[in-house]
């Protein structure tokens, strides 16, 4: 059955679906690329088609918020907040999985109130290996050694990136590996696209390319 | 800003509570699906469990961790909501630790059953976890489940998750009291293999644990069941430049500068 | 609301006389002193008991405040066990928020506000302790010693206590940067040794040691005796 966007609009299910979201990380060999798409709407109105979903935390280490746009938007200054008061005290960057156990601890707290929001993260740890790992909105955390998907269009993403990943790319093969995922997935959804922007972070440089959305 | 003092946060219960009366459905959590286990052997305790997570019916983890850490000589399987789990456990681990530097003795498995269960009872269920609880203490070896309610059993043998019934059919024919090693961890992997291959909620892999008097043996990944069968003789390779970029920049981020010998001093004479 | 007024005021002169006299009670306490190896530290410290009639396996003068860090105190017991008490939970705290083991540094600035807290706050004293604590972890050996001004300084070596002053030249003249832990056990000894009166003994002297290992622990009466035996 065909369901007619009118049918959407009328009825909003399910608030995760409320703004649409695409965000994937992928690991390759001593870098990491984290990506996500560049639309922000509400329901099936767009509204934005500048709208990035990842957000660098320091130079080694990128958190991607997918879900209730408002809540990413909070929840990116908290982070923010919270990596510039550890360096103020610590006088060093928080390491990725310190600070995953960060982001985890305070989503849990609002245990029975969540954000409606699923964080990936992204970085590489001191001695260069990748660490990436997804959450859902009340802080479980998933570790993967290969890639993590969230956002709307996780479905088409899932399938994609289980096929086109493989260990230890370097970084030109993983970016052209996760923007082909990112833009075949995103591909199927009407509530994420609007071309992308992939973010791929090696121990001493940040690429990052915006791509536009194919039209076929 | 988080408060250091602990507990929960209700600031936005009203807020979502606004936006579900209007039709908007608050998010699924990843739940463990699972199938978890333990049984007393003759000289300890068998901890066992499946290695999926799921979130609604897709399988969000392959080969996660539901066996945690709670006190040198005791661990606790979880099940239910993943983050309830990770977050219960980890508590106790910490009071345990607390309570440990102020005794000077190793911790009791009562102990972490008494902490565990007041937290639970406390929240009436809404931490929804589900937990088989196992150590050895000076008292000896100890089992435990405990209810998403707190209620708890004491039993010899015992299972917790949507594979409980799948496991609790093994070990009803198989168990035997004063089991050695061996046949325990076998009849615990039966147990675990009857949930991952008959219950959808558990899947992937068997870990198990095993704790005696003075020695844990972790077995993470006991058995590797569902790992690929099948690897793509040609890779697909993408060749570069495929992608339609439109804009690209770059930062140098090396953090460390390599700095070479210092010149030879100048002659100023 | 009831006011509650600060019992630490500034003297004309500027001084805090509180400090002062807790420091007092620092300097009248058993001494401790720690020392910093290239791969570890120790800390040690004087246990007399006020009695025979004491039961002396009770006592317990290091504490252990994460798997990593302990720590050696002079002056009033009961107050260091306050500050103990929050010490181990800021670790625990720590932990619980990054699944990571509390930097030496970061467990003393918090153990250090505290003790400043005390010297500001309304209807308190300041702790009648100083601290010493000896830890491993991504930045080497550390040792730290925190006044009950709430001030904290990292050091080679260091002594506190009855007898810090002469313990401390004693130190200056033992030290070198390379000494190794080992080593660094028999100068402590030595060093207590030095201005002790009567017999040290495996049950009259504590000595706590982490290394590479990154393992605090404190050691047997045995493993003291056997110590002092070798410093003969």
């Amino acid at each position: 059955m065909v369901v007619t966007p009118d049918h959407l609009t009328l009825q909003p299910r399910v608030i995760f679906e409320y703004n649409g979201s695409a965000i994937i990380a992928m690991a390759g060999k001593e870098c990491v690329a984290i990506a996500s798409d560049l639309r922000f709407g509400v329901q099936l109105q767009t509204l934005a088609t500048d709208h990035k979903k990842v957000y660098k935390i320091h130079d080694q280490l990128f958190l991607g918020l997918s879900g209730l746009a408002s809540d990413a938007e909070t929840l990116s200054q908290r982070f923010k907040f919270k990596h510039t008061l550890y360096k103020l005290r610590e006088e060093r960057d928080i390491k990725p999985s310190a600070f995953a156990q960060l982001v985890s601890a305070t989503l849990y707290e609002k245990r029975f109130g969540p954000y409606f929001c699923q964080p990936v993260i992204a970085g590489l740890e001191p001695d260069g290996t990748p660490y990436l790992c997804g959450m859902d909105s009340i802080g479980a955390i998933e570790t993967a050694k290969d890639f993590m998907i969230a956002g709307t269009a996780s479905d088409a993403l899932l399938g994609i990136c289980e096929s086109l990943w493989r260990p230890d790319m370097g970084p030109e093969e993983l970016f052209e590996v996760t923007a082909e995922a990112l833009l075949s997935g995103q591909g199927r959804d009407c509530l994420a696209g609007w071309g992308a922007v992939v973010y791929v972070i090696t121990k001493d440089q940040i690429i990052a390319r915006q791509l536009k959305e194919r039209t076929v | 800003m988080a408060s250091a003092t602990g507990g929960f946060n209700f600031d936005l219960v009203e807020r979502n509570e606004l936006l579900q009366k209007r039709g908007m459905q608050g998010p699924g959590f990843t739940k463990t699906g699972t199938t978890i286990a333990g049984i007393i052997f003759k000289d300890g305790i068998v901890l066992g469990a499946d290695t999926r997570s799921t979130s609604g019916s897709t399988v969000a983890d392959k080969n996660c961790e539901k066996i945690h850490f709670i006190a040198p000589n005791i661990y606790c399987c979880g099940a239910g909501t993943a983050a309830d789990t990770e977050n219960v456990t980890g508590m106790v681990s910490s009071q345990l630790e607390l309570h440990r530097y102020g005794t000077n003795r190793e911790s009791r498995v009562v102990t972490a059953l008494t902490l565990l269960k007041s937290h639970l009872f406390k929240y009436q269920g809404h931490v929804s976890a589900a937990l088989v609880l196992g150590g050895v203490d000076f008292k000896g070896p100890h089992l435990f489940t405990i209810y998403p309610h707190g209620s708890t059993d004491s039993l010899p043998y015992c299972t917790m998750g949507s594979g409980s019934l799948n496991a609790m059919s093994v070990f009803e024919s198989g168990f035997r009291d004063d089991m050695d090693q061996a046949s325990a961890v076998e009849l615990v992997t039966r147990a675990i293999r009857a949930g991952v291959y008959n219950d959808l909620g558990s899947g992937s892999n068997v870990d198990i644990c095993v704790i005696k008097r003075g020695s844990v043996e972790y077995l993470r990944n006991h058995q590797y069941l569902q790992g690929k069968t099948y690897e793509r003789a040609h890779p697909m390779v993408i060749k570069s430049g495929n992608a339609p970029v439109v804009a690209e920049r770059r930062f140098d981020v090396a953090q460390y500068v390599e700095v070479g010998p210092a010149p030879e001093a100048m002659e100023l004479s | 609301m009831q006011y509650s007024f600060s019992l630490t005021t500034f003297s004309p002169s500027g001084k805090l006389v509180q400090i002062e006299y807790a420091l007092a009670a620092v300097n009248g306490g058993a001494t401790s002193l720690g020392i910093k190896a290239s791969n570890g530290v120790v800390i040690a410290t004087e246990k007399k008991l006020p009695s025979t009639l004491v039961d002396e396996e009770t006592v317990k003068k290091i504490s252990l405040l994460t798997p990593n860090l302990g720590v050696a105190y002079a002056g009033m017991g009961p107050d260091s066990r306050v500050l103990v008490r929050k010490a181990r939970k800021a670790g625990q705290t720590y932990y619980r928020q990054y699944h990571e083991q509390m930097p030496v540094a970061q467990l003393v600035r918090e153990v250090a506000a505290v003790m400043q807290e005390f010297t500001q706050s309304g209807g308190v004293r300041p702790f009648g302790v100083s601290l010493l604590l000896a830890g491993v972890d991504e930045n080497g050996p550390q040792l730290y010693q925190v006044d009950p001004s709430g001030s904290y300084f990292a050091w080679k070596a260091s002594a506190i206590g009855k007898n810090a002053i002469n313990a401390r030249t004693f130190l200056e003249k033992r030290y070198s940067e390379d000494i190794e832990l080992e080593d660094a056990i028999h100068t402590a000894l030595l060093t207590l040794k030095d201005g002790f009166e009567g017999e040290l003994t495996g049950e009259t002297v504590e000595v706590g040691i982490v290394g590479e290992d990154r393992v605090f622990r404190v050691l047997t009466a045995a493993e003291v005796s056997d110590y002092l035996q070798e410093v003969e």
